[in-house]
């Protein structure tokens, strides 16, 4: 990387490449966590948003209403940001569509079984029903689609036009 | 192919052009190829031309005026230049060929060969068969114009061409089918639209090998996007040109086949099937407006048959200020067979309308409406909620301005209507899963069919949630490459 770099002129790109990656970081977490709150509020899944980033440390009333789960939304937002400079980092040079899902369901096990004591609102892997998993799970899977897709798209568009 | 090896030449002795044209191209035969023999000082000349495609009154006029030679001229060595001379006609050209000669008969212009040359004298007096630029039934607007494609690819290049009279459009033309040589014009313009892209397109259809494509623009597209199994339309077609020409400004190449109305877009995305020039022609806000209540539309035409299913198996899903939803009473047929039949109801009636003449299309309306609507319940067929839900699912479809896609939606409704009726809320969701990643999947000419969603593209997301305004919309599109970024000034100065 650092060696292509050398030419004055390439120094705009891949900034921009980055800023757009945390744009997507961003929106997809808004996005994503969004469709969440909506199958929570159908109770396809048992866990919401709000369950997560509020429930965990605040038991109030608020957390539980729709102003817990906005202001989940929002964090969880701000947190995708660092999966997506960690999809960054690590896996943009991989072409296709399949990888940046595995990355979303190898995400899903990281927040639901390591991350997993860090929430002590949300129960263990196994006790969790079948629905609230494969609800997640399909989340999970667009998440990490949307992030991984955006990025390896974006980074393989600028580089093709540059090596042009 | 070995067609150039075994190109015929023009024989100078006109006897044997004569047997030629009778035996190879049926003069005698086919009543509509008719010939008609001159003498022009001296020399035998012959004229030969289609009956249907040419326009009468001018090849009078060519033989008025070949015929006065005899009057006014007397250099009998200078035969064929006097001849070509006297074609008052602007478009005259010369063939060497007879592969040439009979291509251009069969396609309307008049072919003179005179005793004595290797040269055949062709004059373009096509006049084909046709209708006049007419508004487009599938893309009506309430303002703006009027005007539409037709079957005639003059008159279509022609109608760009009042839109961009940009020297740097170009429009390209290849001949398609070993027997029906079909005409197929690529327009681009040159400065803006990707190289990689015309070329790859060009290739594609010079590659088709294939006797005749009387099925014109969907012929094409087949070979060109390799579509397989996939039902979503994977290129968008217009009649207007004034869609065509903001796509030819946007960078995008189009393709034009003679007999069809219909212009194909390529690339395409999903969401170039969801937008309608009807959002154009109002103040950006409406448009925006307009554009939601048709993205409203089209996602009840996919989800809410579906989702109303599974709340309907499972009532314990439903939060407690939705409770009401739901049959009052089940009826005696299963929900999900009540859906899927009142679905294939109503694309019966669909089918129905699209050939039925228009005096019988009112009481087919009638009938299916009486009989789809109240008959059906008060039988104890439908339960009354199956009927609304299952309506607002086909006028979704319907407000779907890609009928293209309308189609491939209901196909993904009626898969996940299946897909919840046999495993509940997990086939739902993962069906829904299914629907997103497959179409994320597909790539039409290289391009991605879910993009500025999937791969995201802020920028050009916002351009489809709002229907921004022409001013502020400073770049093209980034998915079609374009050479040139800038559709106007960054800054004015």
């Amino acid at each position: 990387m650092e060696n292509e770099k050398l030419e004055q002129n390439k120094h705009e790109k891949p900034i921009s490449v980055l800023g757009k990656a945390l744009i997507t970081g961003f929106i997809g977490g808004i996005l994503w966590s969004f469709f969440g709150a909506i199958a929570s509020y159908f109770n396809f899944t048992s866990v919401s948003p709000a369950t997560f980033v509020l429930r965990s440390w605040l038991h109030t009333n608020w957390s539980d209403g729709w102003l817990g789960e906005l202001i989940s939304i929002i964090a969880i937002g701000l947190l995708s940001i660092i999966t997506a400079i960690i999809y960054y980092g690590l896996l943009k040079k991989i072409e296709g569509i399949w990888p940046s899902a595995a990355f979303g369901i190898a995400l899903w096990f990281v927040v639901f079984y390591l991350l997993q004591p860090v929430f002590p609102n949300v129960s263990h892997m196994t006790d969790l029903d079948s629905d609230t998993i494969i609800t997640t799970l399909c989340l999970f899977l667009l998440y990490g689609t949307f992030i991984g897709y955006s990025i390896t798209y974006e980074y393989q568009d600028v580089n093709n036009t540059t090596n042009q | 192919m070995n067609k150039d090896k075994q190109k015929k030449t023009i024989p100078p002795r006109i006897k044997e052009v004569e047997r030629f044209m009778e035996d190879n191209v049926g003069v005698g035969t086919s009543f509509d190829v008719g010939f008609r023999n001159l003498t022009i000082l001296k020399k035998t000349t012959h004229l030969y031309y289609l009956t249907g495609l040419c326009e009468t009154a001018i090849i009078v006029e060519l033989i008025k005026k070949l015929v006065e030679i005899n009057d006014n001229e007397r250099n009998i060595r200078k035969v064929p230049e006097i001849i070509e001379n006297r074609l008052v006609h602007q478009q005259v050209t010369k063939a060497k060929s007879m592969d040439d000669v009979v291509d251009q008969l069969l396609s309307g212009l008049i072919v003179i060969f005179i005793d004595g040359e290797d040269e055949a004298l062709i004059v373009d007096v096509r006049s084909y068969p046709g209708r006049s630029p007419k508004e487009p039934d599938t893309e009506k607007v309430v303002r703006g114009a009027r005007d539409g494609y037709t079957e005639n690819i003059i008159q279509n290049t022609a109608l760009t061409r009042r839109r961009v009279r940009d020297e740097r459009l170009r429009h390209e033309i290849i001949q398609v089918g070993e027997r029906s040589k079909t005409d197929v014009c690529i327009s681009y313009i040159k400065d803006i639209a990707d190289d990689g892209l015309v070329d790859l397109i060009k290739k594609e259809i010079k590659a088709i090998e294939i006797d005749g494509i009387s099925m014109a623009d969907k012929t094409i597209e087949e070979y060109l996007v390799k579509q397989r199994f996939n039902p979503f339309p994977l290129v968008r077609y217009t009649e207007r040109p004034d869609v065509a020409s903001n796509h030819l400004f946007e960078g995008h190449v189009l393709i034009m086949v003679d007999t069809s109305p219909s212009m194909i877009i390529t690339p395409t995305t999903y969401f170039h099937h969801v937008q309608h020039a009807e959002e154009y022609r109002q103040s950006p806000t409406v448009g925006t407006f307009i554009r939601w209540v048709r993205f409203i539309g089209i996602f009840a035409s996919i989800f809410l048959l579906p989702f109303w299913l599974l709340l309907v198996q499972e009532p314990n899903l439903l939060p407690e200020p939705l409770q009401f939803i739901g049959p009052n009473e089940l009826g005696n047929i299963p929900i999900v067979f009540q859906l899927i039949a009142a679905d294939i109801g109503i694309e019966f009636l669909r089918m129905a309308a699209i050939h039925t003449p228009t005096p019988l299309s009112t009481a087919m309306g009638l009938i299916a409406a009486v009989l789809i609507g109240q008959i059906a319940i008060d039988v104890g067929l439908f339960s009354a909620e199956v009927i609304l839900y299952v309506a607002i699912a086909a006028i979704g479809s319907f407000a779907t301005p890609s009928y293209e896609l309308s189609i491939a939606n209901k196909m993904a409704r009626v898969f996940l209507l299946i897909v919840t009726g046999i495993f509940g809320l997990k086939g739902f969701v993962i069906g829904a899963t299914i629907y997103i990643i497959g179409l994320s999947c597909i790539r039409s000419l290289n391009t991605p069919y879910l993009w500025p969603f999937l791969p995201f593209n802020a920028k050009a997301l916002m351009q489809i949630i709002f229907r921004i305004s022409v001013p502020m919309t400073k770049d093209r599109p980034s998915i079609v490459h374009p050479k040139n970024n800038y559709r106007q000034p960054k800054f004015k100065s």
